[in-house]
């Protein structure tokens, strides 16, 4: 059984000279989570905006959402765009938590890549 | 019919058993041929629940979660239970570095699961105890609202 435990990366992205993306893949839990506060603290120290990529992801938790709404915090207090992408993968482990849980318009979750980094490239209104 | 224990795991409170026990979890649901979308309820509350034990059970890190998954006709029980403090309030060693701070792990648990039990533990410690229906029926029981 455990020989199908799946690799969890989480890569930081610099293709594009506008934004950073950080991609999860695989599963995402309470282990894992300083090393995403840790890529989040790096993206914000490159003063961009930020996209956080789940649609390789298989499973996140509430502990990975606190990491995405600190994160979310963070980049609007430094007048920078924050978004995450979801896609629209069949495996349940990833929208299941931000249905339940009512986040996905406040992260805020958008269905693709393209359309998080043109949302984060807005930078926020003050509060 | 009275409840089997399919599996038993006694581990140490570390981040990096947590996934250990949610693959257990999924195996065994998988063997009683679950719903996929079940097997996901089960993967996020039982790793909400051992999330719990690592944040909030253990003054010392390391003291053992005890997991059981109960076959039922059908249904499973997943039973996580520790023996540290009780619920406290505030985690007592790991929380500024490893928690959510959202405190959003019960409710999803109660949220996603068909009965939902919390118990303490003679002698000191925490039960949480969760049942699922290995069939998800035509109206999904979403839970927005519950957890916010």
């Amino acid at each position: 059984m455990l020989a199908r435990m799946q690799q969890s990366t989480i890569a930081l992205l610099r293709d594009d000279p506008t934004a950073i993306v950080i991609e999860l893949a695989g599963e995402h839990d309470i282990h894992t989570a300083p090393e995403l506060r840790e890529r989040v603290a790096d993206a914000l120290s490159q003063g961009l905006p930020l996209v956080v990529d789940l649609t390789p992801a298989t499973f996140i938790d509430s502990s990975i959402l606190g990491v995405l709404i600190g994160a979310h915090r963070r980049l609007h207090e430094a007048g920078l765009g924050f978004a995450v992408c979801a896609g629209s993968a069949e495996e349940p482990g990833v929208r299941r938590i931000l249905e339940v849980t009512g986040l996905i318009p406040v992260l805020p979750v958008l269905p693709d890549r393209a359309a998080a980094l043109a949302f984060a490239r807005v930078a926020p209104e003050p509060s | 019919m009275s409840d089997a224990a399919v599996v038993q795991l006694e581990l140490a409170a570390r981040t990096d058993n947590v996934a250990v026990v949610r693959q257990a979890v999924v195996a065994a649901a998988e063997a009683l041929s679950a719903d996929a979308a079940v097997v996901a309820d089960m993967k996020l509350a039982v790793t909400e629940a051992c999330t719990n034990v690592i944040l909030h059970a253990y003054v010392e890190p390391g003291g053992p979660i005890e997991v059981e998954l109960l076959a039922l006709d059908r249904g499973l029980t997943i039973v996580v239970r520790d023996h540290g403090v009780g619920m406290s309030p505030r985690p007592p060693r790991l929380a500024p570095a490893n928690g959510s701070g959202l405190g959003l792990g019960l409710p999803l648990m109660a949220a996603i699961a068909e009965d939902f039990e919390v118990h303490g533990v003679p002698g000191g410690g925490t039960e949480v105890r969760m049942t699922f229906d290995l069939e998800r029926s035509a109206v999904t029981a979403t839970a927005e609202g519950s957890a916010s």
